[in-house]
Formats: C-alpha cells, sequence, structure tokens
C-alpha cells in the first residue's frame, strides 16, 4: 500500500522526505499544525525548534481558552482520584463535555471513602438562559440529583460572580437560587470541589471561579478540577510545557522557544500570509488544513490517498490504533501507556518527523 | 538637528520587532549601525536597513514615515523623547514604557501600552484587545502613565490596571477594567458587556449608563462628588475631550463585590 506522495504521484516513503525537507529548508516562515501523541509532539517541537518555525496544535483556537486559564489566571486544582476518594461536596460548574460525563457518574455511584461521610453532595452552577442542552448537561445533572444554582437571566460569569459575592455576605443585586442549602452544604463539608471545563464563552468567569476557590481556602480546605474538551489536545499542551516551558502557540524566532497566543496562531498567520508553508500533522484523522491564499502545505495524515492540493502526503499511523502510544487521561489526571489496538506497519509522526529533522540541511 | 527618520521602503513581509527602535536603545549608535540591527523575526531575519530609509539624527525624535500592522513592540521600555507613527502598527506598542511621548497615527494591535508604568501614548485610530493589559503570565497591567485612544478599543481594555488614566474616545467592547487593582479608565461612546469584572479599587468613567453589568454592581444613585469635575476638568485641560465626560452629578455603581467591592463605576445621567 502506498503511504508517500509528492503531488498525486506515488513516490517512496524516503523521496517524500526528502521532498518535503527540501520545501521545509527553502521556507522563509514555516509553520506547523499537529495533533499528535507525545512522541510525536516532542518530534514537532524538536523539528520546530531546527526550523527555527512556529507550531500550534490543530484545536489552537479551542485550547487557547483552556490555556489562558493557567498562563493568565491560575488557580488551585486536584486529581480525579481525590475527587473520587475525597470530595464530599461537588459543584458542577457551567457545561462540562459529554466525553466527561461518564467519569462524573462513576463518582456519583462510588462513596467518597476517604470522607469521613459517605454521602456526596451535588450542585450545578449554571447559566440561566434560553440556550441548546448540547453536552447532555441537563440530563447529567438530574442523574446525579444536582441542586442547580442560578439567578434569573445571569450568565455564567454572573452566576459565579454572585456566588462568590454571597459566600462572602456581600451585597448582590439579585440571589441565586438554592444558596442556603449550598451555604449549609458547605458548611459541614470537608473537601468541596468545582468541576468544570475550560472551553466556554466567558474565560474570565473561570478566573472568578478560582478566585472563589482560593476564598473558601482562607477557612478550609476546597479545590478544583479541570476537565479539558479534548484529552488528546491537554496531552499535547502538557508536552509543549515540559518540553520547551510553553504551551502551543510557540516559535522559534531566535532559537529561543517564545510562546505568544496572537503572533504565533497559525491560522492567523496563514489568513495574513506572514507563513510561507504549512506542515500539517494530523495522527487521528485525515482532516486537511483549509487552503488559504495557495500556500503550499505538507500534509502527514491518517490517509490511504494523497491529499488535494498537498505538495507532498504521507500516511501516517493513528496512535493507539496502530502503535502504542502515550496519551492524557482525565479519568486519572496524567498520561497512561495506551497499547495499539490494531497493530500495522504505517509510519508513526513521531518516525516521520525526526526523519524530516535530519534530512533537513544543517 | 533633524529628528531621526526610519521611512517604510514597502510593506514588509514578515512581522517585525521594533522593541529596539527607541530613543533610549539608538543612543550613541550611528546610522550604519542601526540600518544593520535585526527587525524581522522569520528564519532570514529582515534588517533595519532593508526595511526603512534612514535620515536625520537626533534619537531624541524618532518618527516612522509609513506604518504596518506588522510593525510589533513598537516603543517598548520607552523612558523619554518622542517616537511618532504616521501609520498602523502591530502588538504590544508601548509595552512597559516608563516616560516620553508616543504618537500613533494609525490603529494599534493587541496590547497596546501593556504593562505601561509612565509617559504618554496616544493612539489616533483603533486599539485592539488588551489595552494596557499584561501578558501571558505577568500579575500588573498597566502601572502608571496616560493612554489614550481616539477611536475604539477592543475587549479587556485596561485589564489589571493599577495606576494610571486611559481614555478611550469611541467606545470599547466587553470587559473594560477587568480585574482592575486600580487607576482610571473614561470611555465615551457604547461600552461592551460587563465592565467592572472582579474590580478591586479603581473608576471607570463612562459618558452613559453601563447596558450589561455584573449582578455584583451595587446601584449607589446618583452622587455629589469633586472627582467628577475635577476628572472632567483634566480631561479638557489635557485636550482629550473637549466637553466633560460625567458632568456635575454622575451616577454611580460600586463593586465588584465579588471582589473587594470598592471599585466604582461613574457615569452621566440622562443618556
Amino acid at each position: 500500500m502506498s503511504v508517500a506522495w509528492v503531488g498525486s504521484q506515488v513516490v517512496s516513503l524516503s523521496d517524500a522526505i526528502q521532498h518535503a525537507a527540501k520545501l521545509l529548508a527553502s521556507s522563509h516562515c514555516p509553520v506547523i499544525s499537529f495533533d499528535a501523541d507525545v512522541h510525536g509532539t516532542r518530534s514537532v517541537i524538536a523539528l520546530a525548534e531546527k526550523l527555527g518555525a512556529a507550531y500550534d496544535h490543530i484545536r489552537g483556537r479551542d485550547l487557547v481558552n483552556e490555556i489562558t486559564l493557567f498562563t493568565s489566571y491560575g488557580g488551585m486544582f486536584t486529581t480525579p482520584g481525590e475527587v473520587r476518594r475525597r470530595a464530599d461536596l461537588v459543584v458542577l460548574v457551567g457545561d462540562i463535555p459529554a466525553e466527561h460525563h461518564d467519569l462524573i457518574l462513576s463518582w456519583a455511584s462510588a462513596p467518597a471513602d476517604l470522607a469521613a461521610k459517605d454521602a456526596r453532595r451535588w450542585f450545578h452552577l449554571k447559566a440561566n438562559r434560553p440556550a441548546p442542552d448540547n453536552t447532555g448537561m441537563n440530563s447529567l445533572s438530574r442523574k446525579v440529583k444536582a441542586v442547580a444554582l442560578s439567578a434569573e437571566g445571569a450568565s455564567l460569569g454572573s452566576a459565579v460572580a454572585l456566588l462568590r459575592a454571597e459566600l462572602a455576605d456581600r451585597p448582590t443585586v439579585t440571589s441565586l437560587t438554592n444558596l442556603d442549602k449550598l451555604k449549609k452544604a458547605l458548611a459541614e463539608a470537608a473537601f468541596p470541589v468545582f468541576v468544570f471545563s475550560g472551553n466556554t464563552d466567558e474565560p474570565m468567569s473561570l478566573a472568578m471561579l478560582q478566585g472563589l476557590v482560593a476564598d473558601l481556602n482562607k477557612a478550609k480546605r476546597a479545590s478544583s478540577l479541570f476537565l479539558p474538551t479534548d484529552d488528546a489536545a491537554w496531552g499535547a499542551v502538557l508536552t509543549c510545557v515540559w518540553a520547551t516551558g510553553f504551551p502551543p502557540r510557540t516559535g522559534f524566532p531566535n532559537g529561543a522557544p517564545v510562546y505568544d497566543p496572537r503572533r504565533w496562531d497559525i491560522e492567523r498567520m496563514l489568513r495574513e500570509k506572514e507563513a510561507d508553508l504549512h506542515l500539517w500533522i494530523s495522527a487521528r484523522d485525515s482532516a486537511s488544513p483549509a487552503r488559504r491564499g495557495g500556500i503550499p502545505f505538507i500534509a502527514l495524515v491518517r490517509t490511504i490517498s494523497p491529499v488535494p492540493g498537498a505538495a507532498v502526503t504521507i500516511a501516517v499511523a493513528r496512535p493507539g490504533v496502530d502503535h502504542d502510544s502515550v496519551t492524557y487521561s482525565s479519568r486519572i489526571g496524567t498520561f497512561r501507556a495506551e497499547r495499539a489496538s490494531a497493530p500495522s506497519d504505517q509510519p508513526e509522526v513521531a518516525d516521520i518527523v525526526r526523519e524530516l529533522a535530519e534530512a533537513l540541511p544543517c | 538637528m533633524k529628528g531621526l527618520t526610519f521611512t517604510l521602503r514597502a510593506e514588509p513581509e514578515e512581522r517585525l520587532d521594533l522593541s529596539a527602535l527607541t530613543p533610549d536603545r539608538l543612543d550613541g549608535m550611528s546610522v550604519a549601525e542601526i540600518a544593520k540591527l535585526r527587525v524581522g523575526i522569520s528564519r532570514r531575519p529582515a534588517l533595519v536597513g532593508d526595511i526603512f530609509r534612514i535620515t536625520g539624527k537626533d534619537v531624541s525624535q524618532i518618527a516612522f514615515d509609513g506604518g504596518s500592522s506588522r510593525f510589533d513592540g513598537i516603543g517598548t521600555g520607552m523612558s523619554g523623547g518622542t517616537l511618532y507613527v504616521s501609520g498602523d502598527v502591530g502588538a504590544q506598542a508601548g509595552r512597559k514604557m516608563t516616560g516620553g511621548t508616543i504618537v500613533i497615527e494609525g490603529s494599534c494591535g493587541i496590547h497596546a501600552g501593556s504593562g505601561m508604568i509612565g509617559g504618554k501614548l496616544e493612539i489616533h485610530g483603533h486599539a485592539g484587545d488588551y489595552l494596557g493589559g499584561p501578558l501571558a503570565g505577568e500579575m500588573l497591567g498597566m502601572e502608571g502613565g496616560v493612554l489614550v485612544v481616539r477611536g475604539r478599543a477592543g475587549h479587556y481594555a485596561g485589564d489589571r490596571m493599577r495606576r494610571g488614566v486611559i481614555a478611550i474616545l469611541k467606545g470599547c467592547g466587553d470587559y473594560a477594567g477587568s480585574r482592575m487593582i486600580a487607576g482610571s479608565i473614561a470611555v465615551k461612546g457604547r461600552v461592551g458587556a460587563m465592565p467592572g469584572y472582579m474590580m478591586k479599587r479603581g473608576s471607570l468613567l463612562f459618558d452613559r449608563r453601563p447596558e450589561t453589568l455584573s449582578p455584583t454592581f451595587i446601584d449607589c444613585g446618583r452622587v455629589d462628588i469633586a472627582f467628577s469635575g475635577l476628572f472632567d476638568r483634566y480631561l479638557i485641560e489635557e485636550g482629550i475631550l473637549d466637553k466633560p465626560l460625567l458632568g456635575r452629578k454622575p451616577g454611580k455603581y460600586g463593586g465588584d463585590t465579588a471582589v473587594l467591592g470598592k471599585g466604582e463605576i461613574l457615569f452621566r445621567l440622562g443618556r
């Protein structure tokens, strides 16, 4: 089966790598969009450093708010294991992606065995505005028997602000429903935890939420659990932080990594024609980049045919399916090894990118 | 002696980091040395001489004849002198400046006046998001100086501001004055949602009642205070406005009670 193409022409893998390396070497401002496992991400960073390129995750636009939580706000975070075993009060905040609902339901069916009391109390702090329930959050809330906390017409940002003010006994214009129940539960709880996702229309509400957790910690232990929208993407973010000190949207303009979420926004760079070559790496699927202004691109994707418009296409393996991999798991709050479910001899992203870097003239 | 002038030869093909072209950093350098400074950020970065024709000698008066949204870091860390740009600039104009004056005839990108400590930055066009705000990982926004935007500003204007004055003359986006610690932000024109969210202290001064506030701002009614008149006079005397912004007895909201709650939103009544 063919795994490499130059244009629509089938070529050997080594020829495709040589051709891609030539394009990269002659580029003034190459940019990389990637979606890969830990090893793939490390190889992308090494290539970007050697090239003086910038990189972003393919889902960079969705990740920005989640990353901002850590780069601009900070907070107090715990692990899913701590929540399961120790949290006697769980407050769900806003919408949580459907991928995490099973995890949350598993807490509801298990006792908090390290807490003084077995029973766990549930609340759901949410916006009170007509909006479609895309994530099934209302259903989840009913299943865990969460008490709703909201205020007439309030956005999530307003609801979090109200909660923080009212818990500090400061005046507000309106009041949250069921606040007395929450105050009583908080007074009795040994370890309240606020569970939230970073993908919100109101990123500033996350800063307010972390302020609330900090307020509670003045009197007792409390924490929050961050559940990312996309585990694999979050794993790539953590890998980047570990490797360079910075999350994606990092460039190497002078050899050293520089994090700038606007300057190295790859979509913007392509739209404004700052980049002149796009390396697109998608180990999870065959998605190809939206063509922007005829800027040439090299595609490393899961495919069986050349990507239309790509100068070079190389078929790559899917981590966890074609080969063993290491990925992030929200269920355990860290990385885990994953066995290949259908091993194949498709080339891994990490190997291809490493060969690309080696084929570059020094 | 004629001021140092950088005349743009053509629209740059890459983003430029112009933080090195300030009076402080160019002091004592010859034109030939300046021309060899690296300003591009691509793999084959452009030099000053590739992008600009350089004339004049007085580094205390720098002018850019022609602008571009790819001019990043104009006037970074400037402590004195004047810097004038006849067109647009990119991100982080006037970042961390401590003195002197920057005038930009066009519009600015994101983070104009970020972490500014002193001096004056005047933008005749529009400004992007996070006007005066901190970069990722920084704890403080604007710490002093005067920042005037004669057009419209984006979201999060004055985020984490600690001291100084921001005046915006054609409205701004959402979350103006978010996480403010102190200082004053005056806005003429429409203000977006949630101004003052998480502000601890400081003053937001509007020419109309804000449309969407967090419920943690309390209506304090009409107030008769000397500050509104004093600030109106300041804005007119400095040539920032030609008419009073607040009037004699403005309306007031106090907040944000979710945090310290010692901030205020003053606004002109009757609009």
